[in-house]
């Protein structure tokens, strides 16, 4: 009873998509004007499979529901969309065309391979990537601070947060677009006092550079920060008081004991941050647009401009592919140099 | 008429239909009111007393109008609504509205102006405000997944290919055309402007070109003469009006002082701008591109062969790289926007090129410091002309080469197909729409900051302006800019055809990488024109072609 139930919504379904796909590619005239249908019968076999389940594995079935819902959702919502995106990037898709959507193979991957503006994007990503470290060291400094014994340490605390509670677009606005506009930011009237003759922040490659890192880092040390405070907090005092009895220096008994003892925390936060840092888009679409002449475009908001404002549905998803293929690669070789570098030091 | 003379005339018993009808009930309402049957006889003379009425709101030169103003204006302008739709005859329709919302203008202006229309035909508008640079994709996403999720659009014509090339607008009934006045919109916004396949689906609520605009008091500055004639200049100081004139005097104005601040010439807008800071190259190579010979300059017309990479177009390319060192430090970094609302009404810059916006802000924008040093003119020349057919530069024997760029054709509004299945609910969108496209209330939006410019013959009485507070000289100086680029004899027009702000955002990257530096002003152009190419080949060459030369008229 329950497999006759689940091989019929099972062919049912299968039947409801075969058929649409011959009715969307014009080889047959019978189907529906939009997909919705399909996704009805999606969610019709989910409550079906669910009944299967309970009717022919009994108590296992029951278990099987509190799973099932939650599965369904993901392939739904998270493994379609992704295997839909990898076909879409494998078409010739702008949205103005007469012709819509044709399959073209690995063509966008070829153009991609010879894209000087992707490569240029691919090459500021390693600098931002890089600039954590800086920011790491920064953040660490603050921890430090906001660990000991200061005056009003929980005031800070907080203050210190502040910049992560920001949206980048309005930090962009704020701080980019209007704290240092060339004309009237009072940053450009103090950089004029100091003695820099063109405060123009966002003018020379290098400066417009340094001016985004800075603006992103401004926003993310305080996550870094709050990390890293949360494991000193952590660190055990006897450890300390160890060091300080045997006569450690406050050097020594920083590199010797906290340094190492606090380097599963750093290399959990730089990951993280560094996850944040691939996809920064916000304030360099606000601020730049990703000059001066591609200076400080980053990956996304050079799909962005392609997908968006150029429409190239097809060729922007395949650069998003590729990326997401790299960070993927990427990510999953730092977890593992960070794993073996922590036991290597410990 | 006046809302309070309309109210008296209804209350004493007669319907709008009778107040026209005729003699009968008119005598019938003079009985009634005796200062009613004046104004009746006198429609011409009513009509200019209400236009001179809102003209009043808030008046020029008291400030920047709020929402009570746009109400108060729309609220007057109600008149010809009433003579087509009956009290309360939407009650129950919902509309969506979608349209921008550059410098808080556009639907902000539209939200008051509709406020009145909605408490009495009892429709209700829900709105989707867009800023300028998330337009064109909101837009093209809707149309490519068919969720087109509002009825009335405020649309630019260059979209009129990606829109009602694909069948997605509704066609203007007759008894709109009469209520907007439709003959007498300026000639280069008619047909074919606003129509697809011989059908009219446009109201018209601007009209575009870009005109120059520049300081009087800079190119009028005796000093700055002085120091002109001293650096060996054979020209009289003074107002450049060619382009090789506004390259030299940028040049010459940079490090210079005027009135203890530093001066400069001209203002490119570099930075990329959703594909619209494209025009800005445009304005600077219309006079080297547009032979007037020739209707095509952007791309040939049999072949839809990219033109950006001539001799032409790469002049102007070289001409944005040489001046960039003579303009403000950050100016790399300076979008269209910038240059107007930021630089220029702020008292950076002597010279840029502009929508008619910067005209009708400097008067009447708080943050505007140039109110009463402004000129206008039509955009520069050039001594000489490059002809596409010969491949050769030519002097014309009538002097420079003047090709002012009508860039974007004006704003519209436009009501989706998709109303057209309800009779009450397309009436009520049209209705909205001719609203906002009505005659009196278009002087009003000529005449404020509105984000739109004149674009009927009835907008170029200076008269009316005066009266309304404007300067003369001033009024007659811009008025005259903007009339003098639409009716051009070589007038640059835009290419109506599907997916042109593609190609536009294409070449503002490139151009972004070459006015940094990255590449020579030809290899940029080639990179453009390849773009181009690719583009031109993903949409469909045949088809561009054939809706290229229908834009262009040919």
């Amino acid at each position: 009873m329950g497999w006759a139930l689940m091989a019929l919504v099972t062919l049912g379904l299968l039947a409801t998509i075969v058929l649409q796909i011959l009715y969307k590619t014009e080889v047959d005239t019978i189907g529906f004007e939009t997909w919705r249908p399909v996704v009805y019968a999606y969610v019709l076999w989910g409550v079906a499979i669910g009944i299967g389940q309970v009717l022919t594995r009994g108590e296992d079935g029951q278990r099987a529901l509190f799973l099932l819902p939650a599965l369904l959702f993901t392939i739904a919502m998270v493994i379609f969309p992704t295997l839909f995106g990898f076909y879409i990037a494998l078409t010739d898709w702008n949205l103005s065309s007469f012709s819509g959507r044709r399959f073209n193979g690995l063509d966008n991957f070829w153009q991609m391979l010879a894209d000087p503006y992707y490569r240029n994007a691919l090459i500021n990503m390693v600098l931002y990537v890089l600039a954590v470290l800086v920011e790491y060291v920064v953040a660490f400094g603050l921890a430090l601070l906001l660990n000991a014994q200061i005056r009003a340490r929980k005031f800070f605390r907080v203050v210190f947060l502040m910049p992560l509670m920001l949206s980048p677009v309005a930090v962009s606005w704020m701080i980019g677009k209007s704290l240092m506009e060339y004309r009237f930011g009072p940053a450009a009237t103090l950089a004029r006092h100091l003695g820099w003759e063109d405060p123009a922040f966002f003018s020379n490659p290098i400066t417009a550079r340094i001016s985004i890192m800075l603006l992103d880092a401004w926003t993310f040390i305080p996550f870094m920060m709050i990390m890293l405070l949360a494991g000193l907090q952590a660190m055990s005092r006897e450890v300390l008081e160890a060091a300080r009895v045997d006569g450690a220096t406050a050097w020594q008994t920083f590199w010797q004991v906290t340094f190492p003892l606090m380097l599963p925390v750093s290399v959990t936060a730089v990951i993280l941050r560094i996850i944040f840092k691939l996809k920064l888009a916000d304030i360099i679409i606000t601020v730049t647009s990703g000059g001066p002449g591609g200076a400080t475009d980053s990956v996304s908001s050079f799909i962005y401009r392609e997908y968006r404002d150029r429409s190239n549905v097809g060729y922007g998803t395949m650069l998003a592919m590729a990326y997401l293929v790299i960070i993927v690669v990427f990510v999953t070789w730092l977890l593992k140099f960070a794993s073996r570098f922590v036991r290597n030091v410990n | 008429m006046r809302v309070g003379l309309y109210d008296k005339l209804v209350r004493a018993g007669a319907t709008r239909r009778d107040i026209l009808k005729g003699a009968a009930s008119m005598a019938a309402i003079a009985a009634a009111s005796g200062a009613g049957l004046g104004a009746l006889t006198r429609p011409a003379a009513a009509a200019s007393e209400l236009r001179s009425k809102i003209l009043q709101i808030p008046g020029v030169g008291k400030g920047q109008p709020t929402d009570a103003d746009f109400q108060k204006v729309g609220e007057l302008c109600l008149e010809a609504t009433k003579a087509n739709v009956k009290e309360g005859e939407f009650a129950g329709v919902e509309l969506t509205f979608m349209g921008l919302n550059n410098q808080n203008l556009h639907n902000v202006l539209f939200r008051g102006f509709l406020k009145p229309w909605e408490t009495y035909t009892g429709a209700k508008i829900s709105w989707i405000d867009l800023a300028q640079a998330d337009y064109n994709a909101r837009l093209q996403q809707s149309i490519a997944t068919g969720t087109v999720d509002f009825d009335i659009i405020e649309m630019g014509a260059p979209f009129e290919g990606d829109v009602c090339g694909k069948g997605l607008t509704s066609e203007m009934p007759d008894w709109v055309k009469k209520q907007i006045d439709f003959d007498d919109l300026v000639n280069y916004l008619k047909p074919p402007v606003g129509t697809w396949d011989g059908k009219q689906y446009r109201v018209t609520i601007d009209g575009d070109a870009h005109n120059f605009n520049y300081r009087t008091d800079v190119f009028a500055d005796a000093d700055l003469a002085k120091q002109w004639k001293d650096g060996g200049a054979t020209s009289e100081w003074g107002v450049p009006k060619t382009w090789q004139e506004v390259q030299a005097v940028t040049k010459f104005l940079k490090g210079k002082k005027f009135k203890g601040q530093d001066v400069y010439g001209y203002l490119d807008a570099p930075k990329p701008w959703g594909g619209f800071g494209f025009y800005f190259l445009g304005s600077r190579a219309s006079a080297y591109a547009k032979h007037p010979d020739d209707k095509a300059w952007l791309f040939d017309a049999d072949t839809m062969k990219p033109r950006v990479n001539n001799p032409a177009w790469v002049r102007a390319i070289q001409d944005v790289i040489d001046a960039l060192p003579s303009e403000p430090a950050d100016q790399i970094n300076a979008d269209p926007n910038t240059t107007a609302f930021q630089q220029f009404l702020a008292g950076t810059g002597s010279m840029i090129p502009w929508w008619g916006d910067v005209g009708s802000n400097v008067k009447t924008n708080d943050s505007s410091v140039i109110g009463d040093v402004t000129g206008f003119s039509i955009l520069p020349g050039s001594d000489d002309v490059y002809n596409s057919k010969t491949g050769k530069w030519e002097k014309l024997a009538s002097g420079p080469n003047y090709a002012p760029n009508c860039a974007y054709l004006g704003w519209g509004v436009y009501v989706m197909a998709r109303v057209d299945s309800d009779e009450k609910k397309k009436k009520a969108a049209w209705s909205a729409a001719a609203h906002l496209g009505g005659k009196d209330l278009s002087i009003w939006t000529a005449m404020y900051p509105s984000g739109f410019q004149p674009y009927r013959n009835s907008h170029f009485d200076i008269p009316e302006w005066v009266a309304a507070g404007y300067d003369e000289a001033f009024i007659t100086s811009y008025l005259k800019s903007e009339g003098d680029s639409y009716n051009h004899p070589n007038a640059a027009i835009e290419p109506r055809i599907p997916g042109i702000f593609q190609y536009y955002s294409a070449a503002e990257d490139i151009l972004a990488n070459t006015f940094a530096g990255k590449m020579k002003a030809q290899e940029g152009a080639d990179a453009i024109a390849a773009a181009w190419e690719k583009l031109t080949d993903q949409i469909g060459r045949d088809k561009q072609v054939k809706l290229y030369k229908a834009s262009l008229g040919m």
